[in-house]
This record gives C-alpha cells, sequence and structure tokens, in this order.
C-alpha cells in the first residue's frame, strides 16, 4: 500500500458529518434554550470537524516514526499537564470533574492527550523490550507503574471513563505483544480488587452500579439517566419519530449532544440508526485491524491496533451505557459525541494510522 | 512465528469487539421490541400532561324515572404556571376578575407545578366570570367544565340518598354505598409538554369523560313526597324527637317510600350536625316496639293452632300475674271476656300474656327469630341496626310475658316491616331492597335487584286470617281513625314507654302504627312511628293514626288501589259521620225517590216529575245528610 486507506478516511468523515447532523437535532433546543441559537452547538462541531480534518491531512503526512523517537517526551509532557490541570486555578471543573484546560467554552481536556500519548510510549517500550516480555522487573512492571501512575493522575480529576479507555487500551497492547495469559488472570483479579477499592472511596460509584440493574430504584438519582435514555430509545418503537422529532431531547434527557448523542438517534431513526452507528464503527475497527495485521513494523503494530482499540473500546462502553448494558461511566461516543478537543484528538489518532496506511 | 502470534491475539480482540457492537444492536431489538409498551406507557406519563375532565356523576331515580340526584355543570380555573408568559399581568387580571387578592393569586399563577387549580376560588365559576376570562386569550390558562352534585327535591328522602363531597365523592347513603357505579370516568385533554412545562406542537388528544352509571330506586316519588309532608306536619303538630315512617311492597321487598324526622338538606349537609346526617331512622333506630309487637305474636299462635281467635275467649281482669309481678292491661279494670279477635282489637296485653303462655318461650322466640329480629335484614343500605332479643336461656316467664306484647326487646322499623309483610303476604320473609336497578349511559341495565325470598314463616291460611284481624283492628278496635270508606285498610297502633338507662322513663313514648292496603290482598305495608310527640294525649291512636290515614289516602292513589266494598264494616263511633250508599233514583217519581234518599238532603233541578239524572251517582258512598242533586223531565 502506497496510499492512505480510503475507506477509513471516508468513515471517519462519514461518522463526524453523521455527528453533527445529529448534534443539531440533539442540541437545537438546549442551545436555543440556553444560548438563544439553535445551531449554537452545531456551528462549533462543524468548525471543530473543519479542523480536524486538517489536522487529519497533516498527521497522516508526518512519518509515524517522528512518535517512535519522541516517544518519552510526549509522555513527559502528558504526564505535567496531568499535574497541572489538577491544580485550581490553572485546570477548571466541568461536569463535577477538575479535567479541563480552556477559556469560555473552549477547552482542551489533556487526559485525552494522555490516551494517545501513552499509547505511543507503550507501543515503543513493548517494541524494544520484546524479550523480556515476561520478565516481570524487566520487562512489565516498569511501564505497569508509569500507565498506573497516568491512571491515577486521571483519577484524581477524577475521570473513570477515561482512565479506565486508557488502562484497557495499554492492557490490549499487553495482550496482543505476547505477555502470558497468567498475567491477565491476576490483573482481572487485582483489577476486581481495584473496583472494590474505588468504590469503597467513592461510594458514588456503588449507585451507579446498582442503578444500572434495576434504574427505577432510584429514578431521580442515580437510574435518572438510563431512564431517560431508555425513553428515548424506546417508546417509538423499531422506526423512530424522525429526524428532528426527538421529544427526550426537550430537557428530559440533559445535554443531549454530549454523552447520550446515540439515544436520541435511536429515538429519530429507531434500529435503522443503531445499525448506521454500529455499522460504521465495525467497518472502523475492521479497517483498522486489517492495517494492524498488514504491519511489519512492531511499532506501527502496536500504535495501530492501540488506538483503534482505544477508540472501538471507548465507543463500545459509550454504546453500551446508552443501551443499558454497564453503569454510566461518563464518556462520550467518539466522532459523534459534542466535544471539540476529543474530536481533535480522534482526527489526530487517525492521522497517525492514515499514515501508517501509507507505508505498509 | 512471533508476530503471527500477534496477529492471532489482534484477531482474538477484534473478534470479541465485534461480539460486543453486536451486544448493542440486539439490546436496542429487545428494547424496541420488548420493553417498548411498557417504556411506552412509562414515557407518555412523563410527556403528556392532562387537564382533567370530570365527568358527570350518574342520577339517581325514583322508580318512575324523576330524578332524585343530578348534576349541575360548572367551570373551573385551572392554571398551568409554566405555560402562563405574562404572569404579572395573568396575575393583575385573575385577580380582578375573581375578586382575590393580588398575593393570594400570585400564589397560584407563580406556583412550582405542572397544573394548577385554583381552588376555591377558582371553581363553580358563574357563566358571566367564566366569560372574562375566557375573553383575555392568556396561554396557560385554561377553563375546564366541571359538574356538581344537585338535588332537586332537598331534604327528599335525605338520609337514603346521602350526599357528596366537594370532589363528587360520595360520602352517605346510596352515594357512598354505590359510590364506584356512580362515579364516572374522567376525560382529560392531553398535551406532550416538555421538562419544563412547556407545550410541545404535538397533536393534543381529547378523551371525552364518561358519566357514571344511573340507579333507580324502588322509591316512588310521590309516596315519599307524601311522607316528607306528613313529616313536615309532624314537626309543627307534636315537635317530637324524632318521626320516621317507611313502605315498603310486602310482595317483594322493594321499598317505596322512608323518611327520617330531623331531616337536611343534602345540598348543604355541612350545616347539619353529624347525628342527623348519619341516622337513616327506619333502618337504624331500634327500640321496644310496643303493641305493633303483638302482630307477630299472634300470627306465631294462630300458626301453631294454640288458639282459634273466633272461637276461643279470654276474659280480662285488668292485670296479670307473672311470678309474683302484676302486667297490667292498658285499660283500668280490664276488657272483660273477649274473643282472641277482639283482644287484638283491643290490644289487650293479658291477652298476649296467655298468647305468649301458650306458645311457651321456645315457640315464640324461634317465631321472633323466624320473622328476621336480632338479625339485620340485609336492606342494600349503610348504617343498618339489629336490635336486641333476649338469649333463649335468659327468657324467663317475666320476660316471655312481656316480649309476647312488644315489652323487653328492641327492633328496627325495618324489622317490623318485613315482618308484618311477611304475615300478611302468604308468609314469605323477603329482604328488602331499594335498588331497583343499575344502568349504564346507554340506559342498558347492568344490574337489576329482585326479591330474594329468604323462608317462609307462616301459612297463607295464617296469613289470611292474620289479614283478617288486621283490617277488623281498624274497623273495630284501637286502629278507627286511620279507617278509610271504601278502601280495606289493616293494622296496629303501638305505644312503648322509651327505656333509659334501663329505666322506663315517664310521659316519653314512641307512638306508632303498623298498617297494610288493601288488608285482603295487601300492595303495601306502611309504618310510622313518633319518639316522644309533645301536645298529644299518650295514645298512639290518637297520635298516627290519623296522620297515617292521609298517607294511606296517598298511597291508595299513587298504587291505583281500586276501591272495594267486601270491607269489614267500621263500629260508630260518637263522632264518626254515617255514611250511606246513593240508591239508584233515576226514572222514579219525586215521592219515589225522596222516600228512598231519606238519609239525603235533595236538591232539585228543572221541572217535571220523573228523575232523569242524579249526582253523585248510585252506588256512591257519602255521608249522612249529603246533598244529592236531582235533574227533573
Amino acid at each position: 500500500m502506497k496510499k492512505i486507506d480510503k475507506t477509513l478516511l471516508l468513515t471517519i468523515i462519514a461518522l463526524s458529518i453523521f455527528g453533527i447532523i445529529m448534534i443539531y437535532s440533539a442540541s437545537n433546543i438546549w442551545a436555543n434554550y440556553k444560548f438563544n441559537d439553535s445551531f449554537h452547538y452545531f456551528k462549533y462541531q462543524l468548525v471543530f470537524f473543519l479542523i480536524g480534518i486538517v489536522i487529519l491531512q497533516i498527521v497522516s503526512r508526518i512519518d509515524y516514526k517522528v512518535y517512535y523517537k519522541y516517544a518519552n517526551v510526549i509522555l513527559l509532557s502528558c504526564f505535567l499537564l496531568l499535574i497541572l490541570v489538577l491544580i485550581p486555578g490553572v485546570g477548571s471543573i466541568r461536569n463535577g470533574s477538575r479535567s479541563w484546560f480552556g477559556i469560555g467554552s473552549l477547552g482542551i481536556q489533556p487526559s485525552e492527550a494522555a490516551k494517545i500519548g501513552l499509547i505511543i510510549f507503550s507501543s515503543k517500550y513493548l517494541a524494544n523490550n520484546n524479550d523480556y516480555l515476561n520478565n516481570n522487573f524487566k520487562g512489565i512492571i516498569p511501564l505497569l507503574i508509569i500507565v498506573l501512575s497516568i491512571f491515577g493522575l486521571i483519577m484524581l480529576q477524577p475521570d473513570l471513563g477515561t482512565g479506565l479507555i486508557l488502562l484497557m487500551s495499554i492492557i490490549s497492547i499487553l495482550f496482543i505483544s505476547g505477555v502470558n495469559i497468567k498475567f491477565f488472570i491476576g490483573g482481572g483479579i487485582l483489577g476486581i480488587l481495584g473496583i472494590i477499592f474505588l468504590i469503597i472511596i467513592a461510594p458514588y460509584r456503588m449507585n451507579r452500579i446498582t442503578s444500572f440493574i434495576n434504574p427505577w430504584n432510584d429514578e431521580l438519582g442515580t437510574g435518572f439517566q438510563i431512564i431517560q435514555s431508555l425513553y428515548a430509545i424506546g417508546p417509538h418503537g423499531l422506526l423512530g419519530t424522525g429526524y428532528l422529532n426527538s421529544i427526550q431531547k426537550h430537557f428530559y434527557l440533559p445535554e443531549p449532544q454530549t454523552d447520550f448523542i446515540f439515544s436520541i438517534i435511536a429515538e429519530e431513526f429507531g434500529i435503522l440508526g443503531a445499525i448506521i452507528v454500529v455499522g460504521l464503527f465495525s467497518i472502523l475497527l475492521y479497517r483498522t485491524v486489517r492495517i494492524a495485521l498488514n504491519c511489519t513494523d512492531l511499532f506501527a503494530k502496536y500504535l495501530v491496533f492501540g488506538i483503534s482499540f482505544q477508540l472501538i473500546f471507548q465507543a463500545i462502553m459509550n454504546l453500551m451505557v446508552v443501551v443499558g448494558l454497564i453503569p454510566v461511566t461518563g464518556v462520550t461516543l467518539p466522532f459523534l459525541s459534542y466535544g471539540g478537543s476529543s474530536l481533535l484528538i480522534s482526527m489526530f489518532s487517525i492521522g497517525i494510522i492514515l499514515n501508517i496506511s501509507k507505508n505498509i | 512465528m512471533f508476530i503471527r502470534n500477534i496477529d492471532k491475539r489482534i484477531k482474538i480482540l477484534f473478534l470479541l469487539m465485534i461480539i460486543l457492537l453486536i451486544l448493542v444492536i440486539i439490546k436496542i431489538c429487545y428494547i424496541e421490541l420488548f420493553e417498548y409498551s411498557k417504556l411506552n406507557n412509562l414515557a407518555q406519563d412523563l410527556w403528556s400532561r392532562n387537564l382533567e375532565l370530570k365527568a358527570d356523576r350518574g342520577k339517581i331515580l325514583d322508580r318512575n324515572g324523576k330524578v332524585l340526584a343530578d348534576n349541575l355543570t360548572t367551570t373551573s380555573l385551572i392554571l398551568v404556571p409554566n405555560q402562563i408568559k405574562n404572569k404579572k399581568q395573568v396575575t393583575t387580571d385573575l385577580s380582578k376578575i375573581l375578586n382575590v387578592s393580588y398575593s393570594n393569586m400570585k400564589k397560584h399563577v407563580y406556583k412550582k407545578t405542572s397544573i394548577e387549580r385554583v381552588h376555591p376560588e377558582g371553581r363553580r365559576l358563574s357563566y358571566e366570570t367564566a366569560k372574562r376570562i375566557n375573553k383575555l386569550k392568556h396561554s396557560g390558562v385554561y377553563l375546564i367544565k366541571e359538574s356538581k352534585r344537585n338535588y332537586p327535591y332537598d331534604n327528599l328522602l335525605a338520609h337514603t340518598i346521602g350526599y357528596v363531597g366537594i370532589d363528587n365523592q360520595g360520602l352517605s347513603g346510596i352515594e357512598l354505598q354505590y359510590d364506584k357505579y356512580l362515579t364516572g370516568e374522567d376525560g382529560a385533554i392531553k398535551y406532550y409538554s416538555d421538562a419544563h412545562g412547556n407545550k410541545l406542537t404535538i397533536n393534543d388528544t381529547y378523551v371525552s369523560p364518561i358519566s357514571g352509571m344511573n340507579i333507580t330506586l324502588t322509591i316512588d316519588i310521590n309516596i315519599q313526597k307524601s311522607l316528607e309532608r306528613e313529616m313536615n306536619n309532624i314537626r309543627d303538630m307534636f315537635n317530637p324527637d324524632m318521626a320516621l315512617a317507611i313502605v315498603v311492597n310486602p310482595k317483594n321487598g322493594e321499598i317505596l317510600g322512608m323518611s327520617s324526622l330531623p331531616s337536611y338538606n343534602p345540598n348543604n349537609y355541612q350545616k347539619y350536625d353529624s347525628r342527623i346526617l348519619s341516622r337513616n331512622l327506619p333502618i337504624w333506630a331500634s327500640y321496644e316496639p310496643g303493641s305493633t309487637f303483638k302482630i307477630v305474636t299472634m300470627s306465631s299462635a294462630i300458626e301453631e293452632n294454640v288458639v282459634d281467635i273466633f272461637k276461643d275467649h279470654f276474659y280480662d281482669s285488668g292485670k296479670v300475674k307473672v311470678d309474683g309481678s302484676t302486667l297490667k292491661c292498658w285499660k283500668a279494670g280490664g276488657h272483660g271476656d273477649q274473643t282472641y279477635l277482639q283482644v287484638i282489637e283491643n290490644s289487650c296485653n293479658p291477652g298476649f300474656v296467655k298468647l305468649g303462655q301458650l306458645l311457651g318461650k321456645e315457640r315464640l322466640f324461634s317465631y321472633i327469630n323466624k320473622f328476621g329480629f336480632g338479625t339485620k335484614t340485609g336492606i342494600d343500605l349503610n348504617g343498618e341496626g339489629e336490635g336486641i332479643i333476649f338469649p333463649l336461656n335468659r327468657v324467663g316467664n317475666v320476660e316471655l310475658a312481656t316480649s309476647a306484647f312488644g315489652q323487653g326487646i328492641s327492633v328496627t322499623p325495618i324489622q317490623q316491616v318485613m315482618a308484618v309483610s311477611a304475615v300478611v303476604n302468604g308468609g314469605y320473609l323477603y329482604k328488602p331492597y331499594i335498588v331497583k336497578n343499575i344502568s349504564d349511559n346507554t340506559n342498558t341495565i347492568i344490574y337489576e335487584n329482585n326479591k330474594v325470598l329468604k323462608r317462609r314463616v307462616i301459612s297463607s291460611k295464617t296469613s289470611s286470617t292474620m289479614r283478617y284481624a288486621l283490617e277488623s283492628v281498624v274497623a273495630k278496635g284501637g286502629g278507627k281513625s286511620a279507617y278509610i270508606e271504601g278502601y280495606r285498610i289493616g293494622g296496629k297502633t303501638g305505644t312503648a314507654q322509651k327505656v333509659e338507662n334501663g329505666k322506663y322513663l315517664s310521659n316519653n313514648y314512641i307512638m306508632s302504627f303498623m298498617s297494610i292496603v288493601p288488608a285482603n290482598d295487601p300492595d303495601a305495608v306502611f309504618y310510622l312511628a313518633i319518639d316522644n310527640p309533645k301536645h298529644t294525649a299518650m295514645l298512639s291512636s290518637y297520635t298516627t293514626t290519623p296522620i297515617a290515614r292521609r298517607i294511606l289516602l296517598d298511597i291508595i292513589k299513587v298504587l291505583n288501589i281500586p276501591e272495594q266494598s267486601k270491607e269489614i264494616t267500621k263500629d260508630l263511633e260518637w263522632n264518626d259521620k254515617v255514611t250511606y250508599e246513593v240508591p239508584n233514583v233515576i226514572e222514579k217519581n219525586y215521592e219515589e225517590a225522596k222516600k228512598l234518599l231519606i238519609n239525603f238532603e235533595i236538591i232539585k233541578n228543572g221541572t217535571g216529575n220523573i228523575v232523569s239524572y242524579q249526582s253523585p251517582k248510585a252506588g256512591t258512598k257519602v255521608e249522612d245528610r249529603s246533598r244529592i242533586r236531582l235533574f227533573m223531565k
């Protein structure tokens, strides 16, 4: 392949444009109420999309080996940013987490950058330390210390969703790199203990778990979001209400253009909307995995798969929350949810994959 | 080799993620196919706001279809605060129109609620007020129809019909007992709103209210009117503590009329004492019946063949000794030698003591039970009493003796009329009822009450003898002032001393009269009781019977009871008018006519010697010295 993967590019563009269209429908009522401008979110997302395409174009032209070279610097910057963002006055609080740098409605989340930064670093680390993979002290442990300290910094914000995605994408790279299955079993047990620990220090997380099993137990509290989401998906059957006709966007589902945009898609387009979204993500997954499989460069292989896994895993987590399969974690749907910083980082990530696709 | 291993693991994760994505689609299908209706219902509740449209309450009708309880349509004000744009203006306008202070109205207009009822100022608005509010055309201000219960005849049948509260919920009587039938299904105007309460542009739906079911009573309004009229007379004449009247059809147990004094107006029941409201005396009151109970004793005695009332004699010395207690007859010196028919005509207490003794306590009390005393009759009304009858093991000779003439036991009026109905209808004890049927708003009868036979108590022969005896009481005995010329009336008076704390009160009586019409085949059993009448002789025959007679006349008219001639002729008293049947004098000459018309005054019209026409006609009964008009040719 000497050319970039056009199917992948088109899929990304389709997802983003569908996202912009749905952001308009989901947010017009709220935007009109809050900003007196139904197109407020639509316009911002459109601008971010255009910037994102430019970034994607530029990144896809940068040789991916640059990241190999600067992996340590990138990781160090991420560390610093994650520490900085925790300082009151520097980082600002949004939706309960101190995870933003920004002025006004524009903002970037260093944790988004950290996700990609850590994948770059881990890919390099694992590509270089192939021989020590199953030697705990020389192989995995140092990497894990780095990963867990970044995870810890993100949890201080706190942002469980992003933290989990970050952790899982590194674990996925460890998994494919050939680390012994025993490690994952041990890790799994540690993970469960970790989750129990996290619940003990912040009991609201327990409520999220119980409310996911029966949201009506706490209808106005922890179960509220999932109930509102089900009220969007369910009542109109397989066909949906049609574009712009969502009822739940009328202040029932809070800020429907972000985490719960998929609810509005399912409300307006029914099962068809769901199939379009899941289908596009499946194509995205398939194309990126194909690139990963075709890579001969180990660093590139890990990098492509890490990015791919991270995007798809985030999408799956979001979709499963929205349809009530797992507790609410507060992650957005890549490319579709409203959010500039997230979209730009996703475009940046895809740009890297596209560049790699050219080099195999 | 190493790379292949990596690729294998990539494929594993790829498959895992594809499975998870498929799982999401499956879950969506599950939600949209299987949880669809549940979620739809819940979500509709969330999205839609209902402006309730009150259903009309079912009507209550008499047996002829006359409306005893209906509804007045009124308008009420409803606010949807979130839809009101100019709250200040709306508050000002509404406070002006409704004559409410600005601050008071502000509470309603600014209230954080989806739908606010302006209560009570905004309820039951006049047409003019409603029109003025409507003219303002403010958004979020709604006028909805409400209906208010109305009792067009005020006090008539108040205790039985009952009354409703402000929200049209039945609180008493039929209104309470049959609330679930009378209450309709409220309708609504349903509109979609956002979470802030603003109306969405999705179409409104209108669900029309369904009126409640109509209840037709067995009551005949004309008999009821007669009872109410005489209750008012009783109140004016005697100022009694209480009074009650009840009319039943002995052939099936239908209540034709029932009335209580003191009464109330259900249109504004709040003004009355709760004791007045709750006591439907004909079914609630429980007291010593007195002589009317002798009907039961005598029926039992005849049925058991212990006496032949026409042939057997009893000598009344004026008193009788039972176990050392002396029981006196009401007539000092006694009635002397009498047949048992005369014993009941004279209401002679010692005679009934004798009947009680002849029967013995087992038999007498088994009849008392069989006639339904001591247990509720099961009438379809709330608040029925059951009376008190001695348990058999506590009946001594004195208790047997007094029970036989109606003392020492406690019964309800409804028990008495049902027992007497059984006495006169051939022996059948029926369950009384007041609801004839229930019909829905398409006039389809969905429920109908029919006569319920509880048991046969006496034979038709005994019943027939008793009818004769009761007719004889009115013609010759204590019921004389109820006698109606041309009609066969049976009856029995009663005067019972009231008991308080185990002692008889002096000069405090319940006077009663039990009657049947026509006596040969009764269509009505009527019972009247007056508790502690003032300014009257302490004998029921002077107090109750003249009033009962007026009601009986009305009953005869309402039930279309034909005139009959074979009645027992009344014994004359000094103040009784003598009546004669007018003979036929047409085609007779004047001299002949004069002889035939010896008891009458003749008025001659026209010239000639032959009578061409007479008025009244031959066969009519008129009083002594009445005028007979003759037309001569």
